[in-house]
């Protein structure tokens, strides 16, 4: 009897001990089976999001161009269609980077600059990712990152500044790209006492050599002594990229534009002063603007503006009244740059804002952060923006609360 | 000592199941988790390298062209360091029905095969030498018939039921879609022009005979000064509905083809400078009402039938109505594409048929009839001899207009052809395969 019952007990101790390890061990496979669909679920998700973003224009398709929310989102170019974004959709997009608050509106505007560019769009008109995350439909249950990345780098750099020579370094992913064609657009402020300076242009075409680099050579501009904007569109094998570099000689006193309006194109000049703090002393700015329109072959033409020029003031008139702010309008619905010399006294400055953000190859971060996220999935697009190529990488990732990885 | 042999043997069928489950439960590489999408990677990279027409130019050189290295190295500026490539560029002949594909050119990274978990996309380019034209064959060009479109576009008239829309804007667009296929077009500029027509003389040197007639105004209708308006005037009635009936006699005695775009037919004539106060009893000036009694009068001068007083409503309803078969065909034979379900308000009824010795012209109907009522054709009247004496191409929908179902209403009923025609060397088309694979992982 003592024989029988020690049998069973070791019987089922051998049993429960079996089971369990089995257990154990079914539990692996069926948990990474799990995680593997949870993934793959994301991973499909990616998939379509990344063409309800560039394959699809919103609602109205024309979005980027008027001041409304729209009734859906997507950033496709309607009017070229395919993988083609549109800039001005992109420009309306809230930026990742802190905003910056402009006192003589009491607004708060996305920071959407890049480079030595500017690019400030009111919040109240931008369109945010909760905003874009409700359209899409993956609110509480997706996240997302949107970023568009110039697919060729272009970058300046000063060789000389008497006269001035400048270095153009074209490169992509797998190194130096010689033999670009490169059209340059050197715009350089001469500054008046008294009144506004002037705008110069000078213009050429380059191209680059084995090492993909080129020298551009301005022999009758001093940039020790005037501020200045250069422009580079470089064209190799059928990509196309923007480079830029601007240099003032101003320090403290410099002229900040927002853009007021996307559908009536109205941009507002700020004063440094009132925008950040700097040391005394504050002064008067006289500016002059252009608007440069980008044409299919890459070249800049000048739209004549109805206003573009004046002063622009930090401070008070009197009795606690602002000066009033100063507004231009670009001239054109097309792509292009405003660019606004001023100058105060014998130094001047030069800045340069896109309408439409390729047309000085900005790039543009979109959307939420996925630093903590469990597991990311990753669509890679190439993009065109107003004939510029980009490269658009879309990040997705889950947010639900319910959903953690099972980890046996 | 036996219950543990068993609960032994149990564990090793236990055992032994994990391992051939084990063995047979081999998850995917973490590559199909979450692999790239080669295939629309491969597409917009072929879409990115064309956008300034620089794929094109380059696959119809020669291969020893310096483009083919800036491709290549453009290639590998824009995708991602681990992505390899095949990029295959085919020449595509067509003899004696059968397509050849021809390898031209080949451009690769890799040594090897992409292997089985590459994909890619296709491209066909286009080269810059070739040419396609399309001419379409005059109206009446056949029977030898040189046919006039008149569009009226008169700048002292008013439209109704063409909201959003001035007569003189869907004018223009008319001309645009419908002139190619006419010998001449002549826009009716004004009331004056209308009534000169009306009284058989050619505005230019144009042939005025069997010249088709587009009303752009909506219901209503431009009356000209003089004339028209005393005689198309009827006193006893205080309407100008005898205008619409003078009109019918003009459309069958020239053999015109009338045609209304929207609405109820002459339910308002239309004249600023004669009529500058009064109002059509929407407050819009520069027009009078006649009502249903228009149409009436217009159908029985057509029909060669004497002038009445007939205010009767004859249009329906008949809702949402659908293309029929030949609509559907002439609207891609032509390129002309408006929704294909619209809303009828207007039809007129099947019953005008045998009232009017009217006929639906052959494959003219844009719409199915439905329950008797037609929303949209072209009613050809049957003279002396059966021969057409004059037609009526109505479009009974609710505004606003869609002027793209006039012009199919109108090619759907006169069908002239289309000749498309390919200018250019052999071999004008190249198909480009972008093949991608992944390096590394497992």
């Amino acid at each position: 009897m003592t024989g029988v019952t020690i049998d069973h007990m070791v019987s089922f101790s051998i049993i429960i001990v079996v089971f369990m390890v089995s257990m154990s061990s079914f539990a692996q496979i069926i948990g990474a089976a799990i995680t593997y669909q949870q993934n793959h679920e994301v991973s499909m998700k990616a998939a379509e999001l990344t063409n309800m973003l560039l394959l699809n224009p919103g609602d109205p398709t024309y979005w980027g161009r008027s001041n409304s929310i729209p009734l859906a989102f997507g950033l496709q170019d309607s009017d070229t269609g395919g993988y083609s974004l549109n800039a001005l959709s992109l420009s309306r997009l809230s930026s990742t980077q802190s905003p910056v608050y402009y006192n003589k509106t009491g607004l708060w505007y996305s920071n959407n600059s890049y480079g030595g560019g500017a690019l400030f769009v009111p919040s109240t008109n931008a369109v945010n990712y909760t905003t874009a995350a409700k359209l899409l439909g993956v609110e509480g249950s997706y996240a997302f990152q949107l970023t568009v990345t110039s697919t060729l780098k272009v970058s300046l750099s000063e060789l000389n500044q008497n006269p001035l020579s400048m270095k153009v370094e074209i490169s992509g992913v797998a190194g130096w790209m010689g033999g670009a064609t490169l059209n340059y657009f050197l715009y350089y402020a001469i500054p008046r006492v008294g009144q506004f300076p002037l705008i110069q242009t000078l213009s050429g075409t380059a191209h680059t050599d084995a090492t993909g680099s080129a020298t551009l050579e301005f022999s009758t501009v001093d940039g020790s002594y005037y501020a200045y904007s250069v422009v580079v569109y470089a064209c190799v094998g059928g990509l196309s990229g923007v480079g830029y570099r601007t240099h003032d000689t101003t320090t403290n006193n410099r002229i900040v534009p927002f853009i007021e309006d996307f559908e009536n194109r109205v941009v507002l000049l700020a004063h440094s002063w009132d925008v950040q703090n700097f040391p005394p002393p504050v002064e008067t700015l006289r500016f002059n603007a252009t608007f440069l329109s980008l044409t299919p072959d890459f070249r800049l033409c000048e739209i004549q503006m109805i206003e573009s020029d004046g002063f622009v003031r930090s401070g008070l008139v009197n009795y606690g009244v602002d000066y009033d702010n100063v507004r231009l309008q670009i001239p054109a619905q097309n792509a292009g740059i405003l660019i606004v010399a001023y100058n105060s006294g014998d130094y001047s400055g030069i800045v340069a804002m896109p309408w439409g953000i390729s047309t000085l190859g900005f790039s543009a971060t979109f959307g939420g952060e996925p630093f903590q996220a469990d597991w990311v999935a990753v669509e890679v697009r190439q993009v065109s923006i107003n004939r510029i190529s980009y490269q658009a990488k879309v990040a997705v990732w889950k947010t639900t609360r319910e959903y953690t990885r099972y980890t046996p | 000592m036996m219950r543990t042999i068993e609960v032994l043997l149990v564990a090793l069928i236990l055992f032994s199941a994990f391992m051939i489950t084990s063995y047979f439960a081999t998850l995917p590489s973490p590559r199909n988790v979450s692999g790239r999408n080669l295939r629309e990677l491969a597409l917009s990279t072929l879409e990115t390298l064309n956008v300034n027409d620089y794929l094109t130019g380059t696959v119809f050189r020669n291969g020893s062209d310096q483009s083919w290295v800036s491709l290549q190295d453009a290639l590998a500026a824009s995708l991602p360091p681990n992505v390899v490539y095949n990029l295959t560029v085919y020449d595509i002949t067509t003899s004696s029905g059968s397509v050849t594909y021809r390898l031209v050119k080949s451009l690769s990274n890799s040594r090897n095969d992409l292997g089985v978990s590459s994909d890619a996309s296709s491209y066909v380019v286009e080269s810059s030498d070739v040419k396609f034209a399309i001419t379409p064959q005059k109206i009446g060009e056949n029977t030898g018939k040189n046919i006039t479109l008149y569009i009226l576009n008169c700048n002292d008239a008013q439209g109704w039921w063409i909201t959003g829309y001035t007569a003189q804007s869907l004018a223009s667009d008319l001309r645009n879609l419908l002139s190619p296929y006419f010998g001449t077009t002549i826009l009716v500029n004004t009331t004056s022009q209308l009534g000169q027509l009306l009284n058989g003389t050619a505005l230019l040197s144009e042939r005025t005979q069997d010249a088709v007639i587009i009303n752009t105004f909506g219901e209503a209708v431009p009356i000209p000064a003089g004339y028209y308006t005393t005689q198309g005037y009827d006193s006893n009635q205080g309407s100008y509905a005898r205008y619409g009936h003078i009109l019918g006699q003009r459309v069958n005695q020239y053999n015109w083809t009338w045609v209304s775009i929207v609405g109820y037919p002459f339910f308002y004539v239309t004249n600023t400078v004669t009529f500058p106060s009064a109002q059509n009893g929407w407050g819009l000036y520069g027009m009078q009402q006649v009502g249903s009694a228009g149409l009436n009068a217009f159908l029985r001068g057509l029909d060669l039938q004497s002038y009445s007083y007939n205010s009767q409503w004859i249009t329906g309803s008949p809702g949402v109505v659908q293309f029929t078969w030949n609509a559907s065909y002439y609207s891609n034979y032509y390129g002309i594409y408006p929704a294909r379900y619209q809303t009828a308000t207007r039809a007129l009824p099947t019953s005008i048929l045998s009232a009017y010795n009217l006929r639906v012209a052959p494959n003219s109907n844009i719409f199915q009839v439905v329950n008797n009522w037609i929303a949209g054709a072209t009613f050809t009247h049957r003279g002396a001899g059966n021969s057409i004496r004059g037609s009526f191409t109505a479009i009974g929908l609710t505004r606003t207009p869609d002027i793209r179902i006039t012009a199919l209403g109108l090619l759907q009923h006169y069908r002239p052809a289309i000749y498309k025609s390919e200018m250019g060397a052999s071999g004008t088309s190249r198909i480009v395969v972008l093949q991608l694979a992944e390096l590394g992982g497992v």
